[in-house]
């Protein structure tokens, strides 16, 4: 049975890198909830069953871990023991800070009704080029053990997923959702 | 009619090593139940051969609740005391049920708290958990006497948008009804089983399930038996009533041009406009007539009127495919559950949205009722469940209130349940030993535009200064999508003491008291029940021996006449007493004394008949 503490990577027996088999992980996260979903204890002891709802539990925050590029580059750090909670200023970098802001501006700038599509979609399209030049630096610097240049680009990637996410938000605004 | 005729053909009674568990559709309009039979899940219809329960219950003064068609046809003579759509009431509020009740339909009880209102009947109050626990008496009634056994399970189905306090009451009916259950599930999962029962199918399934109160959508991944669903959304106040609403309303216009009407003349247009919309889903215009007034309604006039309905189903499939990263090409198939999906104008806007024609084939009132069936078997163990698996999401957000009346989310929603977050909390103050949290439900950033879910209190926090204790709450959502919370204090390792109230509905003491009255009710119905059977007993015995007497009275003496007459006499009194104890006393006591008798009888009837004279011969002669 598995543990409630154990390594999301060894969890689906998988090597420990920010590069994955997106499909293997899904068919190895199906094989374990067929063991250890809560349907498979529908009529066993509450305890079974609490069990059961722990587990699968575990096992579905390990899969939202590990298929997210951004939750499982956190996750890789905090397995290095680094601490992402808190930010110095200094590790983040001038050059970071001046492209977020133009970015920012950039999204700010833009009409708030349906005409902005065209631009919110184009922002988009570079936001996510940039993204996952971040996202291959990122893996780099981890094989190589170089830590902290890879806490830098976390931070770089994390600015970069909020502002898709916020790309994405404006989207749905004038689209009505 | 014997049971059996009714059944299909391949239809085999269950083998005694078969678990008996059923899966139910407790609908808005209708309600259904199926079980596992012959390896195939089936549909249990009633004593007349109806599949759908009508969710109707009636109330009438001193009489056991009408539930079902018998009710339905009240509902238009007695409006008052007769519950619709109560499914629509589950984890709602006094002021959230008024403002949704444009007809007055229901009559709230004034004594009853705000936030767990209920009915006012001819029998009494009875609040939607009651209504709900009456209509699941009704299925699991239809399924023992079907299946000839007790039920030892059930899968409830319901709608994939019902929050907590809806899922929370939802289940607490069944455990009013006393029936365990196994697994809620979510209405289009179970639709999506149902589909996927023939097919090997691997892609993208959407579910639009327009039942008679509530819209669901919901996209699934259906990969190698797993069913997982990656985003659900809807609408718990739109279903095909509304589409009732808004041509009664439009009929109202025209009959009686807008003029106020009582709750009587409502209910009759409302049964109009719904037979109507019925018969416009197979008609291109229908002629219509209603007290003195006659006119045409065309399909197309009826669809113009509803397009703000339709619409809305409409949004809320662009949501769910967003939600969860998919365009309308990446859909392999579209599945229709819901009466209310069999409307040409909802089949055709589906059509025009996704690009290509839902599939319809099996009867939309009856794939959420086999999906849960199928469910149901898996889970009680009949059949086996190699990879098959069901796997939901939350369908809100869930989030704490945080300073200043915002919410801050714990659970997104969308996540695959079972899940489990825990968040760190620290005290303010110094020697601080309890802490209040309030849980709320929904997407919104404001406490007071999400739902309410309930109010934890944490208590039994060592005292420390301030910021030094460190108290881990875990929020725990189970495969059900019910929540519950727990609190551990981290530096200590104490578990902290929660107390919960829930924020609608009723809390578990109130739940804990309706469950011992109805024991108490079970109680009383089982002394009935033994007293009728004891008082029948004692009078076939002394009939017996009545009829005895008088063929064989002389093979007793006088005395032996005498005790078995004052016997006789005593049990007639226990009789009048109205105890099933002491008439089984005295019963006991008469066959004791009579015994003797009996038996010279036989002796004396085996006699004759070895003489060669028949007891019938006997019998006549002695006449």
């Amino acid at each position: 049975m598995q543990k409630i503490s154990q390594n999301f990577f060894d969890l689906f027996g998988i090597p420990e890198s920010f590069t994955v088999d997106l499909e293997l992980i899904g068919e190895k996260y199906r094989d374990l909830q067929a063991k250890f979903h809560p349907d498979r204890f529908a009529h066993a002891d509450e305890q079974e069953k609490l069990a059961a709802v722990q587990q699968s539990s575990y096992l579905n925050e390990a899969f939202d871990t590990l298929v997210s590029p951004i939750k499982r580059a956190a996750y890789i750090l905090t397995l290095h023991n680094l601490d992402i909670e808190h930010v110095d200023q200094s590790e983040l970098g001038m050059d970071l800070l001046m492209e977020q802001m133009q970015l920012r501006e950039a999204l700010d700038g833009l009409s708030k009704d349906e005409s902005a599509m065209m631009e919110l979609s184009k922002l988009k399209t570079e936001v996510t080029g940039k993204l996952q030049q971040k996202q291959q630096s990122f893996s780099l610097d981890i094989d190589k053990g170089k830590l902290s240049m890879a806490k830098k680009r976390f931070y770089e990637m994390q600015f970069l997923t909020k502002l898709l996410k916020e790309i994405e938000i404006n989207e749905e605004q004038r689209l009505g959702y | 009619m014997s049971l059996l005729q009714i059944s299909e053909p391949g239809f085999e009674s269950p083998v005694s090593t078969h678990r008996l568990a059923v899966g139910i559709d407790l609908g808005t309009t209708n309600s259904l139940v199926a079980t596992g039979c012959g390896g195939r899940v089936e549909i249990l219809p009633d004593l007349d051969g109806e599949y759908l329960l009508p969710s109707v219950v009636q109330y009438r003064k001193g009489s056991p609740p009408v539930v079902g068609e018998k009710a339905k046809a009240a509902a238009v003579a007695d409006p008052e005391n007769t519950v619709i759509s109560v499914k629509r009431l589950l984890g709602k509020s006094a002021t959230e049920i008024k403002n949704s009740d444009t007809v007055g339909r229901y009559r709230l009880d004034p004594s009853r708290d705000e936030k767990a209102p209920a009915l006012l009947t001819a029998n009494g109050s009875r609040d939607p958990v009651q209504v709900s626990a009456d209509i699941l008496k009704a299925l699991i009634a239809r399924a023992e006497d079907f299946l000839k056994g007790k039920l030892e399970g059930a899968v409830i189905t319901v709608p994939a948008y019902f929050n907590d306090a809806q899922r929370q009451q939802t289940r607490d009916a069944a455990r009013l009804a006393g029936l365990k259950v196994l697994r809620l599930l979510n209405e289009p999962t179970a639709a999506a089983v149902a589909y996927g029962l023939d097919s090997k199918d691997q892609g993208n399934v959407v579910v639009f399930d327009l039942g008679g109160g509530t819209f669901d959508v919901s996209l699934l991944s259906l990969t190698k038996g797993v069913f997982q669903v990656l985003a659900t959304g809807g609408d718990t106040a739109l279903g095909g009533d509304d589409f009732d609403n808004v041509l009664a309303e439009w009929l109202s216009l025209q009959v009686f041009g807008g003029k106020k009407l009582d709750l009587g003349e409502q209910s009759k247009l409302l049964h109009y406009a719904n037979q109507i919309k019925h018969q416009l889903s197979d008609l291109e215009s229908v002629e219509l007539s209603y007290a003195d007034w006659s006119g045409r309604l065309s399909h197309d006039q009826f669809s113009t009127l509803c397009e703000d309905l339709i619409n809305r189903t409409i949004k809320t499939c662009r949501r769910v495919l967003r939600d969860a990263s998919k365009s309308v090409g990446d859909i392999d198939n579209i599945v229709m559950v819901g009466g209310a999906t069999r409307m040409p104008a909802i089949r055709a806007a589906v059509t025009q949205y996704f690009g290509k024609p839902p599939l319809t084939h099996i009867d939309p009132d009856r794939a959420v009722a086999i999906g849960a069936g199928v469910q149901a078997e898996i889970l009680i163990g009949n059949k086996a469940a190699n990879n098959f698996l069901l796997l939901d999401v939350n369908p809100l957000s869930l989030g704490i209130e945080s300073m200043g009346e915002l919410v801050e989310k714990i659970i997104p929603r969308n996540t695959t349940i079972p899940v489990a977050r825990a968040q760190e909390f620290t005290t303010f103050k110094h020697g601080q030993t309890a802490m209040k949290l309030h849980v709320v439900q929904g997407e919104r950033e404001l406490v007071s535009d999400c739902r309410s879910l309930a109010h934890f209190e944490l208590r039994g926090i060592p005292p420390m200064v301030a910021g030094a204790a460190k108290v881990r709450v875990t929020f725990q959502v189970d495969a059900d999508g019910l929540l519950s919370v727990i609190a551990e204090e981290c530096s200590t390792g104490q578990t902290a003491e929660i107390q919960v109230k829930p924020s609608y509905g009723l809390d578990a003491d109130s739940i804990e008291q309706m469950l011992k009255l109805s024991h108490e009710h079970a109680q009383e119905d089982m002394e009935l029940r033994a007293l009728k059977e004891a008082q029948l007993e004692a009078s076939q015995l002394m009939e017996a021996i009545d009829a005895a007497i008088e063929v064989d009275g002389g093979l007793l003496t006088k005395e032996e006449a005498r005790v078995i007459s004052s016997a006789i006499t005593e049990l007639k009194q226990a009789l009048d007493k109205e105890s099933s104890g002491r008439i089984h006393e005295q019963t006991e006591k008469l066959n004791k004394v009579s015994s003797e008798f009996a038996a010279r009888r036989m002796d004396l009837h085996i006699g004759k008949g070895l003489r060669g004279e028949s007891i019938d011969a006997v019998d006549q002669s002695n006449k």
